[in-house]
């Protein structure tokens, strides 16, 4: 996994540009089963190989892509997180637990997470439709194998009252340096606040915008049907999505040479910095990309500044030199990453 | 009033609270919704879970607090109270949905303005309920043909009920083994075939 790169990352699909993913997540739980918090180790074990038998017989995921994670490598968990295939709770908790990763990266299934089953679909670019489509393919060939905790009147059964219902989060990424750089970023979250929806930074609840990253994702999940939570999400994009192409658009027209200089002193930094922070990195790799899709870069495609984006992250780092670094040697190993991927690319 | 917004000369309150963990490394910001959205970073979301929360909670405590002389009432299947709830946000099990009913739907419609699940039902659910639909059906059919006084037709409905009774005491018995399952409507015994009341009146054709 570490030599390849998910499906979401490859900077293709609709208005890539600017809609990194899109992703669609279900929570179920096992009629039968307690939730998580209430378990005994006995019954989470056998509630896991009860999920884990199901997604395998499926075909879902490949055998060895069931990964149990309690008896699996710290740095392991941390890596599946900067890939977006496990939340930080699912890398933190202690019990047993797993998870299974569909071809490509484009599915993935968390066992044992806060609800017993926490089904994702993680497509490239602004395809809403496609990830439920997927999803919910895979979520009738579980229901075949498993009985879910169900409720004629709330729907699925969640171990949080804020999912219950279709248990359905529909979230989509954006890249927003523009809106940020006109401080307009402002206008969005008042614009998506009004419609019940909500925005996170890049790693989902309670993270830093960092990378001018957001998810855009619904809040209420009982009381419409999933094609009508899919919309309201579907609905609100293009129109945050033409804020931003309006924003660079006007910075090139009204504020070219300020554009170029940052674009350019951000490109130059990461091909000639030695010590590179993660922060850093985030900023100067924000502006890269705006610069690629404006075309003032033009020997740099998508997928690589996406790429450089997930595969600078401390893990990945640390996975890619084969052991745990300290936090300068990352920095320094970091600045060596990029300046060698971006010297593979002519210019 | 709660802490101040951190960004120097200004005097806010701070409405945003933002933890992130950053290379194993816990940073913490406090600011005003202003300097967040000039940040760049998200502005406090239009409601908030632990607000809801709260409001249970005192629901809860008030609840405790009636001379009901006793424990505060506990799920029978995993003994998670409604305090307990209000601390962590999360139930114990399915049951806790049907023992914390009242609370729990006033919840549910607060955070979700709605208390009625509209979307996908498993399969199996789904012919469950149809089945039980039907039963209800022919339940009112039996009703009516002991109204009617037509035994003959009553004894062949409630033989249909008895079938799909069984069959739907099959499916849920082989379905739940050591399940905490929902309670299902109890269907009604059937009454035996000349129990009925006299025909009241002529209204309904056969």
């Amino acid at each position: 996994m570490i030599k390849s790169s998910g499906e979401w990352m490859r900077g293709t699909g609709p208005e890539a540009e600017i809609v990194i993913s899109s992703r669609v997540r279900l929570a179920r739980n096992i009629r039968g089963f307690r939730f998580i918090t209430k378990m005994d180790a006995t019954e989470r074990g056998s509630c896991e190989t009860l999920i884990q038998n199901a997604i395998l017989d499926a075909k879902i995921a490949q055998p060895n892509m069931y990964m149990p994670l309690h008896k699996s490598e710290g740095l392991d968990r941390k890596f599946l997180v900067e890939r977006h295939l496990i939340s930080k709770e699912h890398e933190d908790a202690q019990h047993h637990r797993g998870v299974a990763i569909g071809e490509n990266e484009a599915v993935a299934i968390m066992v044992n997470e806060e609800d017993h089953i926490r089904l994702q679909v993680l497509q490239s670019g602004f395809q809403l439709p496609e990830a439920w489509k997927i999803c919910n393919r895979i979520d009738d060939e579980l229901e075949q194998r498993l009985e879910y905790s169900f409720s004629p009147q709330l729907g699925y059964l969640t171990a949080c009252p804020t999912n219950v219902g279709t248990g359905m989060r529909v979230s989509v990424m954006l890249h927003l340096p523009a809106l940020v750089l006109t401080r307009h970023i402002e206008k969005v979250f008042q614009a998506v606040g009004k419609i019940n929806l909500a925005v996170r930074g890049l790693y989902g609840e309670g993270t830093e915008a960092s990378g001018h990253f957001y998810q855009i994702s619904n809040q209420v999940t009982l009381g419409r049907t999933e094609d009508e939570i899919v919309k309201n999400v579907q609905d609100v994009i293009p129109t945050i999505v033409g804020y931003e192409h309006r924003a660079r658009q006007s910075l090139l027209s009204k504020d070219r040479k300020r554009l170029e200089d940052r674009v350019w002193c951000a490109y130059g930094m990461l091909k000639y910095k030695h010590v590179l922070p993660s922060d850093e990195a985030m900023m100067l790799l924000s502006a890269v990309r705006m610069g690629v899709h404006l075309g003032l870069i033009k020997d740099l495609s998508l997928r690589t500044v996406n790429e450089l984006f997930i595969f600078t992250q401390p893990a990945h780092l640390q996975k890619l030199t084969g052991r745990a670094l300290e936090p300068m040697e990352r920095d320094i190993k970091r600045a060596d990453f990029v300046r060698a991927k971006l010297a593979q690319c002519k210019h | 009033m709660g802490m101040k917004c951190e960004v120097s000369n200004c005097e806010n309150e701070a409405t945003v609270h933002l933890t992130e963990i950053r290379e194993g490394k816990k940073h913490e910001m406090h600011l005003c919704e202003r300097c967040a959205a000039e940040k760049g970073l998200p502005g406090k979301s239009h409601f908030s879970i632990s607000d809801l929360l709260a409001g249970i909670a005192s629901q809860a405590q008030q609840q405790a607090q009636k001379p009901k002389r006793g424990k505060e009432a506990a799920c029978p299947v995993c003994t998670t109270t409604l305090t307990q709830f209000q601390s962590s946000g999360r139930f114990g099990c399915p049951e806790c949905y049907t023992t914390f009913k009242e609370d729990v739907l006033g919840l549910v419609e607060k955070i979700h303005d709605a208390a009625q699940h509209v979307g996908k039902v498993p399969k199996r659910v789904s012919s469950e309920i149809s089945l039980q639909k039907d039963l209800r059906q022919l339940q009112l059919d039996l009703k009516r043909a002991v109204r009617k006084e037509d035994y003959e037709k009553a004894a062949a409905i409630r033989d249909q009920i008895r079938q799909m009774e069984e069959k739907v005491k099959a499916e849920e018995s082989q379905a739940q083994a050591d399940a905490p399952a929902l309670p299902k409507p109890a269907t009604p015994p059937v009454p035996p075939p000349g129990h009925g009341k006299k025909k009241t009146d002529g209204g309904e054709k056969k």
